[in-house]
């Protein structure tokens, strides 16, 4: 992957993959990592999981791309392959300020990953290419 | 892509070893540098290099048809023959199209992916939101090719931006951005390791993985690139005889 997470990041992920696996729910000690690390994110991105918000876009050619139903209702697009979101607070937070890691879809696209439960949405090559497509403001 | 880049720069001083088999394209590799301090020159060698360990096509990007083929670094691979594909996007939204579209095209996924003059595509949407999604996508793109390649192979990614000689606050901002997304970066400027020479200095940062590594890197007046490890003593360079590329250990 181009973009790394920090380690510790990658760390708590891999980690909590493992012992969701083993029981089906996250132990509360990742749940007390996820806040340590990400703050008031970390509880926003666990709602946005539990309310089933991510959708996983997927077309025969085998790419992916993320799409995060957010508290206003607005859908935001995730590529997961490098850390990307479409949302104001990540083009804010994380790329201006370099000061948060990660938006709340982001994280909660991750969190769905190792929790293994989010929508699939199987779709055209053609319309993944619209989809990708869409987030490309149109020119006046 | 780093990993790449290092090759073509080492594989110029000294002779091809030739004992790796499957070699890494290494992270995605930033080329920056001023107008003509020879991006495109080594843009296209790694593009020779690539082609030439027949992992793969590569893949070109260019808003312009290059005038003429940049000569390598010697080697007597004919550009015309091996598995180079040019597209030429003539705007950001046709670049955004055919990164966008990059996985319903046919044929087999390409190894490299190169892209020349960025900052003229980043130039025509001066908005962070939309730079950071066209280099996600670059990135995504990427990483889309390396998943068809299937495990153990990835698509390599290199990107040349034009810097210019004193930075305006809108290239600060694309350069932080830049160097969030891409963990290896190379820059090439004007300079020469004693008085009376020229050339250019490049200088590899591969992003953590490895030490900074300077290379010396000079066009022949059938431009020709000859690279040569920079030397490390600045008090007293083994003197630019034309054969700089003779096996400098």
């Amino acid at each position: 992957m181009a973009v790394v997470l920090p380690a510790v990041v990658e760390e708590l992920l891999s980690e909590m993959a493992a012992a969701v696996q083993e029981s089906a729910r996250i132990p509360d000690e990742y749940l007390l990592s996820l806040k340590f690390l990400f703050g008031s994110s970390a509880t926003q991105a666990l709602d946005l999981v539990d309310r089933q918000s991510i959708t996983l876009i997927s077309s025969p050619s085998g790419r992916r791309v993320y799409q995060v139903l957010g508290s206003s209702s607005k859908t935001y697009t995730c590529l997961a392959s490098c850390h990307y979101c479409s949302c104001p607070a990540f083009a804010f937070s994380v790329l201006r300020k370099s000061d948060s890691i990660l938006c709340k879809h982001l994280l909660a696209v991750y969190l769905s990953q190792v929790m293994r439960t989010c929508q699939q949405l199987s779709v055209s090559d053609k319309q993944l290419t619209d989809i990708l497509l869409m987030e490309k403001k149109q020119e006046a | 892509m780093a990993e790449t880049l290092r090759r073509v720069l080492t594989r110029g001083g000294a002779a091809w070893s030739g004992e790796e088999n499957m070699p890494a394209a290494g992270p995605p590799l930033l080329l920056l540098g001023t107008p003509g301090s020879g991006k495109t020159a080594l843009l296209f060698a790694a593009a020779l290099e690539a082609a030439g360990e027949g992992q793969g096509p590569v893949l070109f990007l260019t808003r312009r048809p290059l005038q003429s083929m940049p000569r390598g670094t010697g080697t007597t691979l004919d550009p015309m023959r091996l598995q180079i594909r040019f597209q030429y996007p003539p705007s950001t939204r046709e670049l955004f199209r055919l990164l966008c579209s990059a996985h319903e095209a046919p044929g087999p996924a390409p190894s490299l992916l190169l892209l020349d003059g960025l900052e003229e595509y980043l130039a025509e949407d001066p908005e962070p939101q939309e730079a950071a999604y066209l280099i996600a996508l670059l990135l995504d793109t990427a990483a889309h090719f390396s998943h068809r390649l299937g495990p153990g192979r990835d698509c390599g990614l290199m990107v040349a931006l034009q810097t210019q000689e004193e930075a305006g606050s809108g290239d600060v901002l694309h350069l932080a951005l830049l160097q969030r997304y891409f963990p290896a970066q190379c820059w090439l400027q004007p300079d020469a390791p004693g008085p009376g020479e020229h050339g250019l200095r490049a200088c590899l940062e591969p992003g953590g993985l490895g030490p900074r590594t300077e290379w010396w890197v000079t066009f022949r007046s059938d431009g020709e690139m000859m690279i040569a490890p920079w030397p490390t003593q600045a008090g007293d360079p083994s003197s630019g005889k034309g054969s700089s590329s003779g096996g400098q250990p």
